[in-house]
């Protein structure tokens, strides 16, 4: 099925609505805000204000020093940023002068940022002088990017001319949800495609003020936040320390937020306590995506006069695939599917194709599409007599945690499968006696490798802990049990998979 | 506030952030690593901070969280934070 952007009418105003047009290339909607918003403010950051046409000169100061290097259209360009106004005038001059950023998670350590440069044949990197040391053993073994700080002296260079919708624009990690981050190269056409999907099923689209707390590395963060702010002519106020987001609210009094569910019902937890709206009285739209958005979520927020919008989306749909304008209704809904792409349920499963869909993984083996160009999202869905969208499940084994955080048990039962003493293993999810949602594992023991030892199952405990305790904290299972027995397989000798929840 | 005081009410924002953690939490001592022995995601930390900051009347200025790996270390930041 596919949806025409008509869907989206009843929900806001008819000259608003007129004005989301769809261009082919940031360069194309780039020119088109600085016609139209030269000198209304764009971002705030670390207390300055810059507006769309300080960000432009800023843009072509970056688009001047990678031209100056000799990089050919369509080469690739590393940025290494914190969320920062550094971030955007980076990303916005390497991909308006027709070179293709590499969005590479600051997070990332010094091996990582090294292995990127080499395995995306990097040309250039831009890197924020906060994070320079990360770039320290690139340079020291054999890396051929060159390295540019983001801080760079004024010049001028116009965009680049003729940019399709088919160029590639933008490389972004997706969430793992296949058990391991793969690069999405985005295109000129998806990104727009992404970022006027932004526009729809709200009443208060441009002009809007507001606030980023999302890294500007992740989709959401720089499709759906940034992205559209830019196209809408609002003000985008960068969050420098999430834990400082109450008191930046106070002051920037934002009207719009992108976050994750887990976020939204802390600020409501917060808001009872405190007794006020954490975000402020300004605030009238939150979009809620990465993870499943509890209905009571969208009644809480109602309630404060705000409206929250679940949606679903991928890094590789380059931003949301669908959204809720009918969350009050239909709170379970991921919403309505955006124009410009088909859906397809096969087998419960949803397929996607549009233009909003990636050109493909860069680097990978596995293929992107099938081989009528249908990408195969993994997430079990239905659509109800309206054309309302619902996840119900996923074909892989990807647990999601309420944080957005995908949990892929294979990958975990790999390295717990690395101990000797242990023959297999099974991570899952299930309820503790409270009935809350925890990650548990099972253990099958090697008794062979055991002999002699007095108590199995303390110390085969003890062993997988150590294990445990090497994953990152969101990621550690709460139970540990060992079996007496094997678990019950599969005629090829899988392990069946428990699905208590 | 006194030591004691202070690593009380820390206990209760631990709870309220995931209550889920509230065994363990009420059987921590000084010497329970933050990152390594309790069950927290990123939201429940930034909820730790942040209630910490306003409970406290204190501001964790240029100090990740990642520096105070123990209970014992957020109690003595707070309590020098507090004499200021």
């Amino acid at each position: 099925m596919s949806m025409t952007r008509d869907a989206f009418r009843p929900y806001t105003d008819a000259e608003t609505f007129d004005r989301i047009v769809e261009y082919d290339s940031v360069t194309e909607m780039w020119a088109k805000c600085l016609a139209e918003f030269a000198d209304r403010p764009a971002i705030e950051d670390d207390g300055k204000t810059y507006t769309f046409a300080r960000l432009e000169q800023d843009a072509a100061s970056v688009r001047a020093a990678l031209s100056g290097l000799g990089l050919q259209k369509g080469d690739r360009v590393g940025l290494l940023a914190p969320n920062s106004y550094d971030f955007v005038k980076s990303y916005l001059g390497i991909v308006t002068a027709g070179f293709v950023c590499v969005a590479l998670p600051p997070h990332l350590d010094e091996m990582t940022v090294f292995g990127c440069t080499m395995k995306y044949a990097l040309k250039a990197v831009l890197v924020h002088p906060a994070l320079e040391e990360k770039t320290a053993f690139a340079k020291t073994h054999g890396s051929r990017s060159v390295f540019l700080s983001t801080t760079l002296p004024e010049a001028s260079c116009p965009m680049a001319e003729g940019l399709k919708a088919e160029d590639p624009c933008v490389m972004l990690f997706t969430g793992g949800t296949t058990g391991k981050s793969k690069g999405a190269l985005l295109s000129h056409g998806n990104v727009l495609q992404g970022t006027v999907n932004g526009c729809y099923g709200y009443k208060e689209v441009f002009g809007q003020r507001y606030m980023l707390v999302l890294p500007l590395t992740h989709v959401f963060g720089l499709v759906r936040n940034l992205m559209t702010s830019l196209y809408t002519g609002s003000d985008l106020f960068i969050v420098r320390n999430n834990k400082d987001m109450f008191r930046d609210a106070a002051m920037f009094r934002p009207t719009i937020m992108v976050m994750v569910p887990a976020l939204a019902e802390m600020c409501l937890q917060l808001g009872k306590k405190f007794g006020r709206n954490m975000l402020g009285e300004s605030m009238k739209t939150i979009i809620a995506g990465a993870a499943v958005v509890p209905p009571y979520l969208v009644n809480e927020y109602d309630k404060l006069g705000v409206l929250l919008l679940p949606g679903y989306g991928l890094t590789e749909s380059a931003n949301l695939v669908s959204g809720n304008p009918e969350s009050l209704k239909k709170p379970e809904s991921v919403g309505l599917p955006f124009p410009n792409q088909e859906l397809k349920v096969v087998n419960g499963e949803l397929l996607l194709r549009g233009k909003n869909m990636m050109i493909g993984y860069v680097g990978e083996e596995e293929a992107s599409y099938d081989e009528d160009g249908w990408f195969h999202t993994g997430d079990l869905v239905r659509f109800d007599e309206e054309g309302f969208l619902y996840i119900t499940g996923r074909t892989k084994e990807i647990i999601v945690l309420p944080t957005g955080e995908n949990i892929s048990p294979a990958e975990m039962e790999t390295r717990f499968n690395e101990l000797v003493c242990v023959q297999d293993t099974q991570v899952f999810e299930d309820l503790n006696e409270r009935g809350e949602h925890i990650l548990a594992l099972e253990a099958l023991p090697r008794m062979t490798e055991l002999q002699g030892v007095e108590d199995v199952r303390a110390y085969v405990t003890a062993e997988l802990q150590k294990v445990n305790e090497s994953f990152p904290l969101f990621m550690r299972v709460s139970r540990i049990e060992i079996r007496d027995q094997d678990f019950e397989r599969t005629p090829s000798m899988k392990i069946k998979r428990y699905h208590r929840v | 506030m006194t030591r004691q005081e202070i690593f009380d009410k820390l206990k209760e924002i631990m709870v309220e952030a995931d209550d889920r953690n509230r065994e363990i939490v009420e059987n921590s001592t000084e010497d329970t690593d933050l990152m390594k022995d309790f069950g927290f995601s990123s939201v429940n930390m930034l909820y730790i901070v942040i209630m910490i900051e306003e409970s406290f009347g204190i501001r964790f200025e240029d100090l990740g969280v990642r520096d105070l790996r123990k209970v014992g270390d957020v109690i003595s930041y707070i309590a020098e934070e507090l004499e200021k």
